[in-house]
Parts: C-alpha cells; sequence; structure tokens
C-alpha cells in the first residue's frame, strides 16, 4: 500500500497518508520497505512523527536508524520520545554514539540521569514527565497547573502531589480534581497511593503495577522524593519482554532477533556446541564401563529412559527455581528442601514402575537379559538415585552462578539435562558394574 | 509492601490502619486470618474501600467474604463493583447461588450481567466492562465537561470518553485530557479523535489484548457489528491475561503445572508425577522396540558411547526451534490464519545449517575421540561417518518437528504449547535412536 503509494503518489498525498496512521502502524509498514523507501520517508516526516515512528520499532532497528541522522537531529527526535523510549535506544547505541550524544544533550537532561539505572532497575523505565501539586493549593489553581502542563506528560489521570521537599504524599484523580468547587485545598482530595522505589527490581514493580491495577504507578528515591512514574502501557510491553525472555532462557535459545536466517543460525550455534562439548566426557565414562556394557547388552536401552527422566525432572525443578530468583529472594532454602523432597518421591514412584516393567519386559528377551531380576534391579534403582540427584543439580548449578554474580539463567534446560546424563549414567553403569561384577 | 496487621488494637485503631493501607494489602492478609478477625475486616474496612478490597481477593475468598457482611454492605459492594468484575464473581460461584446474588443487583445491572455472562469465554466481550461514558459528537466542550462531572460514577472509566452520532454509531474518542485542556466553545466532534482501533464483540480476547498492547492504549472498544459500543476492556485487564498466559507457557515449557510457592513437597510430587509417568512409559516403550537392533549392538559396541550426544543434539536443536515457534505464535509474530512461510523456511534453513555445522564438528570429535581409545573393531572414521549421518538426520527432522508439529497443533485448534511435552521428546528420542542403529546396521552389517 505505502510501496506503490511511494512509487505513484505525489509527496502530498504521501504525506497526508503518513500523517493519518497511528505509529504502530507506521512502523509496521515501514519495516517492509526497502533503504530508498525509507530514506524518502525520514524526508517527508516531520521530526514529532519520526520521533514516534522510531520509538515503535525494534529498538536495535531504532538504535541503527537513529545514527545515521546528524547530531543535531539525533538530539531533536530523542528529546521528543517519551524519556523511557529514548533511553532504551540510547543504552542499544554504540559506546562512541552513545558518548557523542549525551555530550550534545548536556548534563542537566534527565535522561543523563535515567541511563544510569540498570535495565532490570525500576528506574530504567520510568518516565520523569509528571504533573506535580501541592497539598496548599487551592483546586483553581491546582486545575490550571494542570491545563498548563498537560501537553507534556503522557497521561493525567492521577496527578501527584508532594510536599515543597518534593516528597511524595499522595495522589489527586483528575475527575476527582475537576469535580471539586473552589474554595477547596488539594489536601482535602488527596488519596494514599502506593508506590514503588527507583532501584526495586523491575520485576516487583511490575507484580506491584498489576496487583494494584494502577495505571501511573508513582516512582520515589530512598528518601521518598518523586522522581517520576511506570505508566500501565509501559509496564505491558516490559512484562512481555522479561517473560519472553525467560522462557527463551529455560529452552537455550539466546534472545530472538529478526535477522536473516544465516545470522540466526550462527547466533543459536554457540549453545548447541557448547552442549555437544560438555557431552565429551559422557563418552568417557560410557567408555570406561565398556565391559558391563558388552556383557549385559540390555542395558543400553534402558539408557535413554534413564537420561531422559533426570532431564526432565531437573529442568521442572531449574525453572521453579529461576522463577524464585526473579520475584522473591525469600524461601529459596525451603524450596530447595521441597524440590528434593519431591523427586525424591517422584524417582521412587516412577523407579517402582521401571522395575516392575523392566523386570517383565527382561523376562520376555532371554537371550539379551542374563538375569532379569538383577537387570530390573539396576533399571529401577538408579532412575530412582538420579532423579534424586536432578533436582539438586539443577538448584546447586543455578545457586552457584547466581554468588559468582553470573545470570542463573546461563543454565537453561538442555545445559542442566547434559550434566545431568553424566551423573545418570556414572551411576547407571557403576551399579550395574557392582551387581553384574561377579559375572564378568 | 506486605504489612502486618494487629488484631490486639481496638476497633478505632484498627480501622485507622486499613484506611491507610491500600485495598491489596487488606485482601492479601484476609485469607490466612482467623473467624474472628475476618470478621473484624469487614466491619471495620471504610465502606467505600470495600468493593476495591473485594476485588483484590483471591477468586474463592470472595464468596466468603460476600456471604460476611450484611445485607446493605452486601448491595453497596454490588453497586461499586465495575460490570467485568461482577460478572467474574458470578460466573465462579455455585449455580444455585448465582440468581440469589442477581437478585440483589439494581434491575439495569441485572440485564448487564445477564448479558455478559452469556457471552463465550474465550471471546473479547466477556472481559469487557460497561461501564464507560458516552456523549454526542455535536456536544460543546464545556457542556460535555458538565456532563462527565455530573454523571460520572465511581467506577465508571473516563480516562477516555466516545462520541457517538444521533445513530448511536462510535464515531470517535477524547481524552479527558483533551477535553479539559480545550477552551470554550468548540464542539467535540472538533477536537475528537475519529481514528481509533476496537474490537467486534464476537473478535477473540488474543484480538483484544493484541490491539490495546501493539497501540499502547489504556482501554478500547467493544463494539456490535453496527458499530453501537457496548462495553471497553482495559489495559489492567488485559495485563492479567498476559500474565496468565505467559506463566503458562513456561510453565508447560519446564513440565510443571499450576506452580505456587507455597505448595507442599507433596503437592508438587503430585502435580508432576503425571508427566513423568507419561515420560517413562513411553521410554519403555521405545525400549522394546529399540531391542531389536541389539545384534548391532553388540557387534559395535563403540556407538553406545555416543547414543546420549546424539539424542541431546537432537532434542537441543528440537527445543530452540519448537521455543521459537511457540513464542512466535503467542506473541503473534506469525500469523496463524495462513501458512508462515516465511517462517517455516527461515527455520528449516537455520535447521540445515547448524545441523550440518554439528554434525561436521561431531564427525571430527568422534574420529578423534576413538583414535585416542580405541572401542570395538571398527575403524574410528566408520563410526564417525555412522555419527555424521545420523547427527545431520536426526537434528534436522527435529528442528523440523519444533516448527511444524505447533503449527500443526495450532491449526487444528490445540494450544501450541501442548507440543512441549514429553510425548514430543519421546518421539525424538525414537526417531534418533532408530536412525542411528539403523544407520550403523546397514554400514556394518
Amino acid at each position: 500500500m505505502l510501496k506503490e503509494l511511494i512509487k505513484n503518489g505525489s509527496n502530498k498525498e504521501i504525506i497526508e497518508f503518513l500523517n493519518e496512521l497511528h505509529g504502530y502502524d507506521l512502523a509496521e509498514l515501514f519495516n517492509e520497505l526497502d533503504d530508498d523507501e525509507k530514506t524518502k520517508i525520514y524526508s517527508l516526516l516531520t521530526n514529532e512523527r519520526l520521533a514516534e515512528l522510531v520509538s515503535y520499532l525494534e529498538i536495535d532497528d531504532a538504535a541503527e536508524i537513529l545514527v545515521d541522522f546528524d547530531i543535531d537531529k539525533q538530539k531533536k527526535l530523542i528529546e521528543m520520545m517519551e524519556p523511557d523510549d529514548a533511553v532504551d535506544i540510547i543504552q542499544e547505541l554504540e559506546d562512541d554514539d552513545q558518548d557523542e550524544l549525551m555530550a550534545v544533550l548536556g548534563e542537566d537532561s534527565d535522561l543523563v540521569k535515567l541511563i544510569q539505572y540498570d535495565e532490570d532497575e525500576t528506574g530504567s523505565a520510568m518516565t520523569t514527565e509528571v504533573i506535580v501539586l501541592t497539598p496548599e493549593m487551592d483546586v483553581k489553581q491546582a486545575t490550571k497547573k494542570v491545563i498548563k502542563e498537560a501537553i507534556d506528560v503522557e497521561s493525567i489521570n492521577t496527578i501527584f502531589v508532594v510536599d515543597d521537599n518534593q516528597h511524595f504524599l499522595g495522589i489527586v484523580t483528575l475527575i476527582n480534581l475537576i469535580k471539586a468547587k473552589t474554595p477547596c485545598l488539594i489536601s482535602e482530595l488527596i488519596e494514599q497511593s502506593p508506590f514503588v522505589k527507583d532501584y526495586d527490581s523491575i520485576t516487583q514493580t511490575l507484580e506491584a503495577i498489576n496487583n494494584y491495577s494502577i495505571f501511573e504507578m508513582p516512582v520515589c528515591n530512598e528518601e521518598q522524593q518523586l522522581l517520576g512514574m511506570i505508566t500501565l502501557d509501559d509496564a505491558l510491553d516490559i512484562y512481555q519482554e522479561e517473560a519472553q525472555e525467560d522462557f527463551e532462557k529455560l529452552a537455550g535459545l539466546p534472545e530472538t532477533v529478526n535477522r536473516t536466517p544465516f545470522k540466526t543460525a550462527l547466533h543459536r550455534l554457540p549453545w548447541l556446541v557448547l552442549l555437544l562439548a560438555i557431552s565429551v566426557p559422557i563418552a568417557l565414562i560410557s567408555s570406561h564401563f565398556q565391559g558391563v556394557i558388552t556383557a549385559v547388552a540390555i542395558l543400553i536401552i534402558f539408557q535413554p529412559l534413564i537420561s531422559g527422566s533426570a532431564g526432565n525432572v531437573a529442568t521442572q525443578t531449574l525453572a521453579v527455581t529461576l522463577k524464585m530468583f526473579s520475584t522473591n529472594e525469600k524461601g529459596i532454602f525451603k524450596n530447595a528442601i521441597k524440590e528434593i523432597l519431591t523427586g525424591m518421591m517422584n524417582g521412587l514412584v516412577i523407579g517402582t514402575i521401571a522395575f516392575g516393567t523392566t523386570y517383565l519386559f527382561a523376562s520376555l528377551h532371554p537371550v539379551i537379559a542374563v538375569s532379569p531380576i538383577k537387570v530390573a534391579f539396576v533399571v529401577g534403582a538408579s532412575l530412582w538415585m538420579t532423579v534424586f540427584v536432578a533436582p539438586i543439580v539443577a538448584i546447586v548449578i543455578p545457586t552457584i552462578l547466581r554468588i559468582l554474580k553470573l545470570d542463573p539463567a546461563v543454565a537453561s534446560g538442555p545445559f542442566i539435562s547434559t550434566l545431568l546424563d553424566m551423573t545418570g549414567l556414572t551411576i547407571y553403569f557403576g551399579l550395574a558394574t557392582l551387581v553384574f561384577g561377579g559375572l564378568l | 509492601m506486605n504489612k502486618k496487621i494487629n488484631f490486639k488494637h481496638s476497633d478505632d485503631s484498627l480501622k485507622r490502619t486499613f484506611k491507610s493501607l491500600h485495598a491489596y494489602d487488606i485482601a492479601v492478609l484476609f485469607d490466612k486470618l482467623d473467624d474472628d478477625e475476618k470478621e473484624r475486616v469487614v466491619r471495620l474496612v471504610d465502606p467505600s474501600k470495600l468493593a476495591d478490597v473485594f476485588v483484590s481477593l483471591e477468586e474463592e475468598d470472595q464468596i466468603e467474604f460476600f456471604d460476611r457482611l450484611e445485607l446493605p454492605k452486601k448491595k453497596l459492594i454490588l453497586r461499586n463493583l465495575e460490570s467485568d468484575e461482577l460478572k467474574a464473581f458470578i460466573e465462579n460461584i455455585e449455580e444455585e447461588r448465582q440468581e440469589e446474588i442477581i437478585d440483589l443487583l439494581s434491575a439495569v445491572k441485572r440485564k448487564t450481567i445477564r448479558l455478559l455472562l452469556a457471552y463465550d469465554e474465550d471471546l473479547a466481550a466477556s472481559i469487557m466492562s460497561t461501564d464507560f461514558l458516552t456523549i454526542s459528537e455535536d456536544l460543546p466542550v464545556k457542556e460535555a465537561t458538565n456532563y462527565i462531572v455530573k454523571s460520572s460514577k465511581e467506577q465508571d472509566y473516563i480516562d477516555t470518553i466516545f462520541v457517538v452520532n444521533s445513530d448511536k454509531e462510535l464515531v470517535g474518542f477524547i481524552d479527558l485530557k483533551q477535553l479539559i485542556m480545550t477552551r470554550g466553545n468548540k464542539i467535540i466532534s472538533d477536537i475528537m479523535e475519529d481514528d481509533f482501533q476496537f474490537v467486534y464483540e464476537l473478535d477473540s480476547i488474543e484480538k483484544a489484548i493484541e490491539t490495546i498492547k501493539d497501540y499502547d492504549r489504556n482501554s478500547i472498544p467493544v463494539l456490535t457489528p453496527k458499530h453501537h459500543i457496548i462495553g471497553i476492556i482495559t489495559a489492567d485487564d488485559v495485563f492479567d491475561e498476559i500474565v496468565e498466559s505467559s506463566e503458562e507457557d513456561y510453565e508447560k515449557l519446564a513440565l510443571i503445572s499450576d506452580f505456587d510457592p507455597s505448595s507442599s513437597a507433596v503437592r508438587r510430587t503430585v502435580q508432576r508425577l503425571p508427566w513423568l509417568m507419561i515420560a517413562v512409559i513411553l521410554n519403555l516403550v521405545t525400549a522394546s522396540f529399540l531391542s531389536i537392533f541389539e545384534v548391532t549392538l553388540v557387534q559395535v559396541s563403540a556407538l553406545i558411547l555416543f547414543q546420549p550426544t546424539i539424542l541431546g543434539m537432537s532434542g537441543n536443536i528440537g527445543t530452540q526451534s519448537l521455543a521459537v515457534t511457540i513464542l512466535g505464535l503467542h506473541m503473534k509474530e506469525i500469523d496463524s490464519k495462513k501458512v508462515p512461510k516465511k517462517h517455516i523456511a527461515k527455520e528449516m534453513m537455520i535447521a540445515i545449517i547448524n545441523s550440518l555445522t554439528l554434525a561436521i564438528i561431531a564427525f571430527t570429535y568422534v574420529t578423534v575421540f576413538l583414535t585416542l581409545v580405541p572401542t570395538g573393531s571398527q575403524t574410528p572414521f566408520q563410526i564417525s561417518t555412522i555419527v555424521f549421518i545420523s547427527v545431520f538426520s536426526s537434528m534436522f527432522i527435529a528442528g523440523s518437528m519444533g516448527v511444524f508439529v505447533p503449527l500443526i497443533f495450532n491449526h487444528f485448534g490445540i494450544d501450541p504449547s501442548a507440543a512441549s511435552g514429553p510425548i514430543m521428546t519421546t518421539v525424538n528420542d525414537v526417531i534418533t535412536l532408530v536412525i542411528y542403529f539403523g544407520v550403523a546396521t546397514i554400514a556394518i552389517l
């Protein structure tokens, strides 16, 4: 649609069409254009619309586009965006480009303060453009102030009240402000409101926004001075990103990015190679037990059962542990105990089932099974032990990574499963050697 | 933010404590209180806050809370609830009691609730609220503002006001902010936004979620086919839905269901055991099937060394492409209506590239390994060739299944995350082992 218009339409028609579009639709259409067409769009959009377009693009694309403009235009665009969007894009820039832009923005810019927050701290997601009232204002004076400043803020449905030292006192809803008749002081309309602190983890803040169903969550510093707010629509976007990240990490998948198949393949490759590398010791372990394996060939066909079950149990515990890490600090130890108990009980049940089935199966195949009861015992007992060890590994590894200040989620499901293969096989073949040792 | 309430204090002091707490914080505590304390909560919480506390309660606690109230307070809560919350409450209680509560409603609300209850639970209309304001397009700004100030009720959503024409069709919206910023004698149709996003009453909930998220709106209208507005969906409702569905995806990928940090070890065991049992039984079936390769296994003992590696490799690439596809479907990056040729083509390319790369690495690794640790009677080259072929084909197949199975599930209306279960893993294992042992049998015997 847009493509044809660029080819055949006059500039005026294109501009008209572009101005009608919502920022999201504009970004969607824009992504389908080739480079020449994109350049044409840049020249036709006003700075304000261009800033809107850039903030609806994927962040890495946005950063790439931004640096192509000269530094003055970069500054203009960045200043027109909502601060939280601007910060995301600035953080994505290469160091040189970032320094250059920051220098132009000047030290007093709110952006410079925002950029100091870590990505998982609440401060990084807030916008500093808020309207504040003081309790001793009259509603008439307050309404005037709100109307005058409204144009600069995302939303004025809740307005924050602070004292002379910027300490957050509560909120006034827009509707109550309009309904109130002068003379009436803001202090009479003020309502209590929850707030979050700038260094709180973003996960906690998102949870608070969801629990309290707050459309504009105030953000304060340690001294309870109001710094800004987080709006519900931003919270939604961040939540979705976080959830996606958790999911990807559990699947051993690097962050998804829109690239060519070849680049994406390269992107996913390191994980696969690493997993291959850590499976090398498995072969060494197996070769060590060559004797018992050749003597009791039936053991081999139950090997996938042992490693598969251990992998499943470990993934369950890992998922639970990572969730605990990202939401609350307390109860991790208690949770670990519960997980290990769970593993023990699960292991007992499936170990018993495996024992029974293996016994039946081995009795039916007398050629490969020397002694059905012994084989069944080895399979059942090692399954139990492996499933018992699995949660321990799935708790210990991410905890160590966390203590080392590495991202605990690096230990993805596949990673833990491969590690467990080693433990599982050692138990399995080791036990077999003990049981069948007399035979050899 | 979890505050403790000291119930030893007098009624008056408790009343003050409740006043200073946010409704959510009171609700969180409620379920752990004893009978006497609960009674004091419902008696001492300010009536204006009761509805907010009620909404924040767990579904199963709501009816208990409700039953503790005296009739006037019951009616007050019912009056103050947003219609979507009221509907959710009524829907969750036993059928015999539903009518009893509907009878307490005003005539207008009764009609609304019956209407809402009639919608299927995956339709956008089923999560909508009917508490919104409309104004007519030819109203002057000043009159419009007066009308809103006068007629808006506590539970109404008024951040955005919806504009209708003389046929009651929705023609635009105006944010309250815009309205109060506009001066004097303009009329609504001059300043309203006439380009708006909406959903029809029979659209899916997903469509509503996508629209709110993509367009960064705090609310969207729900329309009849004739463009009459019958409700709104707000961003806070959508947040709940998104949280629920992403947690579900995560839990399914990890084979845990309904995880709750407070549940005991026994409960966890009971919840997870079914999945594990399925996996164990499937694996045992696999085992009995594999016994046909027994002769090969005994003769080519070096094969056993690399079996876990090959199983792992195909499982890993399968998990990756499965996760990408499920995410794509849920984030609507993949169009679920048509066959997503682009996504399939891309993932297949990736599967080929990565399977080939890893097959080459595995080939080298096996050759080196067997040269250093001689095993069995075959040459290292023979075994590494078998490994090369098996790694490539099983990884390629696993990668493709990760793409196709969720897509096919989705096509037949099954939740695609169901594909991330043990059945998939075990099918993968069987295919991989059949390829591995099959290739070996052909090559060596």
